[in-house]
Parts: structure tokens; C-alpha cells; sequence
């Protein structure tokens, strides 16, 4: 079958891919900074035991993590203009992948948070640091070993959601692939060209989260 | 120095602490007994309001503990806490377990904290384990850091909730001796043990505890070798047959 391929295609269309990669790159590197800080503000809420704070959390995490993401991305893309909002389709895009993403970083760093033993926040608490320094000093940095794994496996799994954005005409790697086919009709080349550039990004990503798991967990045993 | 008024306290329905006063000089040796579940730990652990109370009034050093008024930092620097699972900070060395409360809430400077948790150290005999992490020690160790951190901050009292009950038996007199020789110093001392060697060498006053209520207090002697009451009297018949 790869007989069949025609790779002169993929050649031909080589600049259309590197300029999708670059954005399928610059959007996930946006999307990734803008979600870590949802994350952060979204998880401070849900832990701050403070109920008007709790419960808006606590509704946004659930609804981002019930709902499909093609139905958010279309919700904004169709629903932000009816409400008067308009803004480019690749700003709707980071906006519904951020907020995706940022509902489950939340929760990994909450499970990162929790996992440190609560008689180490009651000793620090003993002996009367107050709720930044235990956070400063005990909790962070034992729940940040524990949650960069967890995290660059979304950062991976977001990589691949930004294909999502396609759908709404956002000029993206797999946004080349559409252009190729439709241009050419030759959808097996294209999106085979299209596959390896997700798994190059994939195996970069991995690579630094496995690292960083060998360089966390030497750090747990000492 | 430590007085409790009309104590009460209840978990849902529970009534862990049941009208409880109690006044504890300065200096005394005080020393908690009593079954699992009679409200020991927490009623310790109402001292530096790890707990909070529903009725009456504990004051600490002239401060009402449970007064929203009141300091709680400065209050909390006065009493050290040592628990029974140690609760060391894992990812610091002993040195660091014991000079983070000294610089960050004492403000003492880092070189003058690192002295005076050395000192500790040595007073614990662990000097030369300054720069050991937690995993690296063992139980009696990590507990004898453990009340070198609580020391660090020079309280006034110190508060045990069975420090040596999570320890292998060959470690627990380790622990003990320097809580004897801590006894010895006039720190004020409230701990809930089981020891009955170390309540009879130090303690001034053993208070037996059921279900949420002081049963009886008396001086160690006569507490254990005559009991007034009966759930007492079965109280030590339980833990002499172990
Ligand atoms: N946070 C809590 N929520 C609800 N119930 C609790 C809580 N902490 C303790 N209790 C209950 O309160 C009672 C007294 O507990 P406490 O820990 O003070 O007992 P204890 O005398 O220290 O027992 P042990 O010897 O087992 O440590 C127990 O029945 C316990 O189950
Ligand atoms: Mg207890």
C-alpha cells in the first residue's frame, strides 16, 4: 500500500505543514500557560473552603469535565457572536481549550495538594506558620513532585485536542491536511503526513515527562 | 499556666470532652491515660486549638486559646507538639525540619537558627545527623528530631500525644530518656502515654480519662498501685498484662 503513496505530494506540500505545525505548536504553548493559570486560580478556589468561591469552582470543573470539547468549542464559536462577541476563530479556539484544560490541571493539582499527609500541615500549623508559609515551605514543594507527570500527560492529550480546532477553520496541522485533500483528493497522504507530525510532538513531550519522573522519583528516595 | 473551664466538645453527636477542668501548674509533668477513643489526643490537641471547642474556655499562658481575638501565632510559638506518627517534613533535612518554624515565624536569622537547632541536635544526641533526611532515620530518631523542632522554639510547654507508641520497642526508651531529662528542666509537659515506667519516674499527676470525662487524677503511686475507681483499677490491669 505505501507503494501506492505518493510522496512527491507530501513534499509539495511540505511549507503548507511546517506552517500548520508551527501554529498546532504556538497554539498548544499559548493554550498551556493560559490553562496552568486557570488551573491554579480554578484549584485555590476549590480548596480555599470559602463556599462562594467553592461552589463556582466546583460548577466550572464539573461542566468542562462532563461535556464533550467539540460541543464547547462550538458553543463559543456559535455563542460568543449571538452574545456580541466576536472575536478570530483562533481565539475562540485557545479560549475553549484553555478553559477545557484548566478545569483538569485544577484537579491534578488538587490531587497533588492533597496527597501531602495532613499531620505535616497540622505540624506546621503547631508550630504557628501561617497558611502561605505551610503552603510555601510543606506543601508545594512535595505536591509539585507528584504533579508534573500528571500534567504533561493533559499537556499531551491537549496537544492533540488542538486538532479540534480545525473544525472551526483555525489553521492548524490538521487544518493542512483538510487543505491537501480537498486540493488533491490524496487524504491518505496527508493525514499520514499529518499523524507523524502529532507524534513527533507526542515523543518530545514524553520524553520530558518521563525525564522528569526519573529525576522526581530519585528525588523521593534521596 | 495551662487551665481548662467547662470544657466541651463534641464530634456530630459525640461528646468527646465532657465538662472538662483542669488547671496544670507550671512546670508539672502531667501525664494522660485512658482507652482508645476516651478523647486523650483530643484534648491536647484543643491546647493550640488544633481542635476547636463548642463550650467554655481553655487559657494558656493568660491567652484564651479559642478567642478569635487572641494571637495564635505567638500563642502556637509557646507550645511545642509532638505527635505520634512524627510528621517530619520529608523533603528537608533534620536541620531544615527544625530551623523553618525559628526563621520564618521567630524571625531568627538563619545562621543563629541553624545554632540553636545544632544544640537541639546534640540535646537529642542526633548532632551528628544534622544533614540526614527523615527517610534516612529511624523511628526513634526521626521521633527525637521531631522534639528537637519542637524545642527549637524555646516553648514553654510541651505537648506529647503518644510519642512512643508508633516507635519498635527497642527505640522507645530512647525517646523516653529525653523526655526524662526535658522533665527534669521545668518545661511544662502534658503527655498522653501509656507508660507507666516513665509516668511513675516523672510525671506530678496522672489523669485517667473515659468516654469525653476526667475519672480520676491523682499522683502516679498511688494511681497505679491504688486506683479509685474501678474502670481505673481495669484500666491498669490492662496494660500490666501486656
Ligand atoms: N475529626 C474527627 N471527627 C469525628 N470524630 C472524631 C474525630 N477525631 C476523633 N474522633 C472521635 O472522637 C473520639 C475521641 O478521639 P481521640 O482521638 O481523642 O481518642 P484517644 O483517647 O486519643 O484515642 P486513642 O488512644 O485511640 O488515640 C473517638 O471516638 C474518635 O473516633
Ligand atoms: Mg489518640
Amino acid at each position: 500500500m505505501l507503494a501506492n503513496f505518493n510522496f512527491m505530494v507530501i513534499f509539495e506540500y511540505l511549507p503548507l505543514f511546517l506552517s500548520g505545525l508551527k501554529s498546532t505548536f504556538l497554539i498548544s504553548l499559548v493554550t498551556l500557560v493560559l490553562a496552568l493559570i486557570t488551573g491554579i486560580i480554578a484549584c485555590s478556589m476549590r480548596i480555599s473552603g470559602i463556599k462562594t468561591l467553592q461552589y463556582p469552582a466546583i460548577a466550572y470543573i464539573e461542566i468542562m469535565r462532563s461535556t464533550p470539547l467539540l460541543i464547547q468549542i462550538y458553543f463559543l464559536y456559535f455563542g460568543l457572536p449571538s452574545l456580541g462577541i466576536v472575536v478570530p476563530e483562533i481565539q475562540t479556539g485557545i479560549i475553549a481549550l484553555m478553559l477545557n484544560s484548566g478545569a483538569y490541571i485544577a484537579e491534578i493539582l488538587r490531587a497533588g495538594i492533597k496527597s501531602v499527609d495532613q499531620g505535616q500541615i497540622e505540624a506546621g500549623l503547631s508550630s504557628g506558620l501561617n497558611y502561605v508559609q505551610r503552603m510555601r515551605f510543606i506543601i508545594l514543594p512535595q505536591a509539585l513532585g507528584v504533579t508534573v507527570p500528571p500534567l504533561l500527560g493533559q499537556a499531551i492529550v491537549m496537544v492533540k485536542d488542538t486538532a479540534l480546532l480545525s473544525l472551526i477553520s483555525v489553521a492548524e496541522l490538521t487544518r493542512s491536511g483538510q487543505t491537501m485533500t480537498s486540493e488533491r483528493f490524496m487524504p491518505a497522504e496527508a493525514f499520514l503526513t499529518v499523524a507523524f507530525f502529532y507524534m513527533c510532538i507526542y515523543f518530545c513531550l514524553k520524553y520530558l515527562a518521563d525525564w522528569s519522573q526519573r529525576k522526581l522519583i530519585f528525588r523521593e528516595v534521596y | 499556666m495551662i487551665e481548662f473551664k467547662g470544657v466541651n466538645k463534641w464530634f456530630g453527636k459525640l461528646h468527646v470532652l465532657n465538662h472538662i477542668d483542669l488547671k496544670v501548674q507550671k512546670g508539672e509533668v502531667l501525664v494522660v491515660c485512658g482507652p482508645s477513643g476516651s478523647g486523650k489526643s483530643t484534648l491536647i490537641r484543643c491546647i493550640n486549638k488544633l481542635e476547636p471547642i463548642q463550650k467554655g474556655e481553655i487559657i494558656v499562658n493568660g491567652m484564651s486559646v479559642h478567642d478569635s481575638a487572641t494571637n495564635l501565632t505567638k500563642l502556637r510559638t509557646e507550645i511545642g507538639f509532638v505527635f505520634q506518627q512524627f510528621y517530619l517534613y520529608p523533603h528537608m533535612t533534620a536541620l531544615q525540619n527544625i530551623t523553618l518554624a525559628p526563621v520564618n515565624v521567630k524571625k531568627i536569622a538563619k545562621a543563629e537558627a541553624e545554632k540553636i537547632g545544632r544544640e537541639k541536635l546534640d540535646r537529642v544526641g542526633l548532632a551528628e545527623k544534622a544533614d540526614a533526611y527523615p527517610a534516612q532515620l529511624s523511628g526513634g530518631q526521626q521521633q527525637r528530631v521531631a522534639i528537637a523542632r519542637g524545642l527549637a522554639m524555646s516553648p514553654e510547654i510541651m505537648l506529647f500525644d503518644e510519642p512512643t507508641s508508633a516507635l519498635d520497642p527497642e527505640m522507645i526508651g530512647e525517646v523516653l530518656d529525653v523526655m526524662v531529662s526535658l522533665a527534669s528542666e521545668g518545661i511544662t509537659m502534658c503527655v498522653v502515654t501509656h507508660e507507666m515506667g516513665f509516668a511513675k519516674k516523672v510525671a506530678d499527676r496522672v489523669l485517667f480519662m473515659d468516654e469525653g470525662k476526667i475519672i480520676e487524677t491523682g499522683k502516679p503511686a498511688d494511681f497505679f498501685d491504688h486506683p479509685q475507681t474501678e474502670r481505673a483499677a481495669d484500666f491498669i490491669s490492662k496494660i500490666l498484662s501486656h
